[in-house]
């Protein structure tokens, strides 16, 4: 913080910087945890500045009201570890688990591949694509994440059934 | 830490739970941190910031949903609502309050209010 500033903004960008320096999340996760916390810092000083606090003391309080930067960085930290790792686990081993799915439903038990028509006339292939769509959707935060697991999914359908050669 | 201190720290998930039930509205972290202040006369006051790990754990747990109101570039603010499963914890913690409050007061031979 400097002295006689005029603005809050680099007395807040300072505050979210220390409480940024200890988190380790997927970038869009941590930009949406800064942005709630730089709310609620410039509302704090705002409260601070109507009530007639210069620009600098009413940062301090708000810092001083707010915590220990690192300790609450660290508990968010905390608060949202884990759940990452089991995302990954879940975004990974879906679409491994859809394409042995797909594989034995793309395939008569003979070894000839079915047909577009065949394959989607089947209530098991839509079960499974529902599944692909609906356990991501639900599980992830980023419905973008669900949304790259369909299209992969929809990926491993195309190359099944348009190249039966294909085996694996 | 005090008992004081511990018993605040411990009640904090229910008595957030409490006032997202009671509001029957959305509302955003430093809202939140007003109301308990306000409603607790200044007993609930603690560090702010630390709101936001509970907020995030609990809406991990299923028991709050967020919703940022606002478009990129202007000012954003994220909301918590209780779910379905908030307000079935909130019942349980209050039962389960309402256990311990009573077998301490008779431990420590404090009358309650009936």
């Amino acid at each position: 913080m400097t002295a006689g500033m005029s603005s809050p903004e680099p007395g807040i960008n300072h505050l979210l910087a220390r409480v940024q320096a200890q988190m380790d999340l997927d970038s869009e996760m941590e930009q949406d945890v800064l942005a709630e916390i730089r709310d609620h810092l410039e509302e704090a000083v705002a409260e601070a500045r109507a009530e007639g606090l210069g620009v600098e003391e009413a940062l301090a309080r708000a810092a001083a009201r707010f915590g220990v930067e690192e300790e609450i960085g660290q508990e968010l930290q905390i608060a949202h570890a884990g759940w990452g790792t089991a995302d990954a686990i879940i975004a990974a081993g879906l679409p491994v688990v859809c394409a042995l799915v797909l594989r034995w439903l793309a395939f008569a038990p003979d070894g000839t591949v079915l047909g577009w028509p065949q394959l989607l006339s089947r209530p098991a292939f839509w079960i499974v694509a529902l599944a692909a769509l609906l356990i991501p959707l639900l599980k992830f935060e980023r419905w973008r994440y669900a949304m790259v697991t369909w299209v992969i999914f929809w990926g491993l359908t195309v190359v099944f059934v348009t190249l039966p050669a294909l085996r694996w | 830490m005090t008992i004081q201190e511990q018993m605040r720290k411990g009640t904090t998930t229910v008595i957030i739970l409490n006032l997202l039930a009671d509001a029957e509205r959305p509302m955003y972290g430093y809202e939140i941190i007003q109301d308990l202040e306000s409603q607790s006369q200044g007993y609930f006051r603690f560090k702010e910031g630390l709101i936001y790990p509970r907020l995030h754990g609990m809406e991990r747990k299923g028991f709050l949903r967020s919703e940022w109101h606002g478009e990129n570039g202007t000012r954003r603010r994220k909301f918590y609502a209780i779910t379905d499963a908030g307000r079935r914890r909130l019942g349980e913690e209050l039962e389960g309050w309402r256990m311990l409050s009573q077998h301490v007061n008779q431990l420590l031979g404090v009358e309650t209010v009936p």
